[in-house]
């Protein structure tokens, strides 16, 4: 009965895809016409918003840049996400080892409860943490917030890393502690080498997650010269309400997204695995 | 090798203790400083600090706005559930069973905005609704739709549901990801018995695919009501900062509104005790519904 096809049939395989293609266009159009809309003069935006740019002008790159500090805001965003992706990794590669192959009593009921931090809502922490910042005079600081960030994406990233530990044939280990090398060598020299798909992984889906993070920087920065790059867009944005920079908008949108544009094209398969992975168990 | 017993604590110390003591200071002490916080008044400054009992709580269940934000952050929930499963589900079977031959393209597109920044995602969309210039305005105005054209963000009964769709556009993705897993475990002989026995497409999809993915499909709505309780402010906030008139405030957003903008601190902390009761009954409910026996065949 499934052998001949039938017309109906054939049609409805067309349909199939034309909810396909529309959403294709739904994500894709936003996106090329802020691109667009970059390259625009703002007389052109208002006559034609919505099309394509008569000439290529770079001017409003050039105007966020220089005039709307984006240039101190994207080195404060490199900072913070260096120093949130490198300390998380430090914190979290000999937690994630020590609960996946020392047995100790505890690592159960540890590893539970770094993991239920995953599912807990952080906004109340929020409040105190602003205090806490504020005595370790970290406050309106990027290295306090990387510090944040870093302690934020731990969970997860133990949760990423002990996962791929565990697909590490012991025998390595052992062979490395029987020729006399200290535990602290075997974890620096076999175990993390070994387990650099799983921490290039997690720190690519880290630093994406740091690069893009909006709202630990409105709280816990103030000053506009200490803006990540997402503040300054915001602010940018809540501006354009009345200047009506638009093109300066959309230059800076496209200069935050640009990164993370060229790491999905390269790591598109590790991101959407680490992602679905992480979501299933957290 | 004299105490081998004594160097295996210390390096078991070395692993856990300076990770444990960070994720104290800077996970655990929070959490709980703001459950105590909730029982103050607070502005801010230490000496202003006093302690009132239950005060904020009462305050909190006569504050008018605090049964709007429930509902906003329920209505935000049910909507992105509904909306995401059903398109998630439809991509995935799509892509998965039909034989499509450009299905890498799809996923590969259909997956980007969920590494967007929320703040990307809020000012594009913000653009799009924009009343003079925005593509829906213009779209309705270029059929003929002139009279439904309305100022999106800025109306008090639009705003809100204006918020769904660039939720569902940047959340379908990781949905549809996890689907087609789920999806592709099926084993095939599943679909050619049911063949065998003349079920069509449609009944194929009702009794062999959504059984078999019922645990994708759990968890898929367990995550999406725990990311929109714990994080639909993102864009209410950079959207429409709670406006207009409190239309699209929902709990986090009133949070950050009352601690941070108005400096009750401990008004703030009864908020996010309120969160987090809320996001943990939810849940714990939630799985209590959507428990199914497992089905194999």
């Amino acid at each position: 009965m499934k052998t001949k096809k039938t017309v109906g049939e054939m049609v409805a395989r067309t349909g199939i895809r034309i909810p396909l293609v529309i959403w294709s266009l739904a994500v894709l159009y936003p996106l090329f016409w802020m691109f667009l809309g970059a390259f625009k003069s703002n007389a052109e935006i208002y006559a034609n918003p919505w099309g394509f740019p008569e000439s290529f002008n770079y001017q409003n790159f050039i105007t966020a840049w220089s005039d709307y500090n984006i240039d101190t805001s994207v080195f404060n965003s490199l900072i913070v996400t260096v120093i949130g992706a490198v300390l998380c990794l430090a914190l979290a590669i000999p937690t994630a080892y020590a609960i996946e192959r020392l047995r100790f009593r505890g690592s159960g009921a540890l590893f539970t409860l770094y993991i239920s931090a995953m599912m807990i809502p952080m906004v109340l922490g929020w409040i105190p943490l602003f205090f806490l910042l504020a005595q370790f005079n970290m406050l309106d600081s990027i290295l306090g917030l990387g510090v944040v960030y870093a302690l934020s994406q731990l969970p997860f990233t133990i949760f990423v890393l002990t996962s791929f530990m565990s697909t590490i044939p012991k025998s390595l280990e052992e062979s490395a502690a029987m020729d006399g090398m200290s535990p602290y060598g075997i974890l620096w020299k076999i175990v993390t080498p070994l387990t650099m798909s799983g921490i290039i992984t997690v720190t690519i889906m880290n630093a994406i997650q740091f690069w893009n993070e909006y709202f630990m920087a409105l709280i816990f920065l103030q000053s506009s010269e200490n803006y990540t790059l997402a503040l300054a867009i915001d602010f940018i944005s809540n501006e354009a309400q009345y200047t009506n920079a638009w093109g300066t908008l959309f230059a800076s949108l496209v200069i935050a997204i640009t990164p993370v544009i060229i790491l999905y094209a390269i790591f598109q398969r590790r991101i959407t695995k680490g992602m679905t992975e992480g979501a299933i168990k957290g | 090798m004299v105490q081998p017993k004594k160097q295996k604590y210390i390096f078991l110390a070395f692993c856990l203790v300076p990770t444990f003591i960070m994720f104290s200071i800077f996970t655990l002490y929070p959490m709980f400083s703001g459950l105590y916080f909730s029982f103050f008044e607070w502005s801010g400054s230490s000496q202003t600090r006093e302690y009132v009992g239950l005060d904020n709580y009462r305050r909190m269940f006569n504050d008018d706005i605090i049964p709007r934000t429930i509902y906003h952050d329920y209505f935000l929930v049910a909507t992105k559930v509904v909306g995401i499963m059903i398109m998630a589900l439809f991509i995935a079977v799509a892509l998965t069973q039909l034989k499509i031959k450009e299905a890498p393209f799809y996923r590969i597109v259909f997956f980007f905005p969920n590494i967007m920044s929320v703040v990307v995602i809020g000012i594009l969309w913000t653009f799009i609704y924009n009343p003079n210039l925005g593509l829906v305005n213009s779209g309705l105005e270029a059929i003929g739709l002139e009279s439904w054209t309305r100022p999106w963000l800025g109306s008090t009964t639009w705003a809100l549901p204006s918020l769904v769709l660039p939720s569902i556009w940047a959340g379908i993705g990781l949905f549809m990801l996890l689907l087609m897993g789920g999806i592709a475990n099926i084993s095939k002989s599943n679909f050619e018995a049911a063949e065998i026995d003349g079920a069509s497409e449609w009944q194929q999809f009702w009794h062999v695919t959504l059984p078999l993915i019922w645990p994708q499909i759990k968890i898929s709505i367990l995550y999406i009501v725990i990311t929109t309780l714990n994080g639909s402010f993102i864009i209410v906030q950079v959207m429409t900062g709670g406006g207009p008139d409190n239309s699209t405030h929902v709990m986090g957003s009133y949070l950050y509104q009352q601690a941070f903008n108005q400096y009750n601190f401990g008004y703030g902390a009864t908020i996010g005790v309120m969160i987090l009761a809320l996001s943990l009954i939810t849940v714990l409910l939630l799985q209590f519904l959507l428990r199914r026996d497992k089905v194999e065949y």
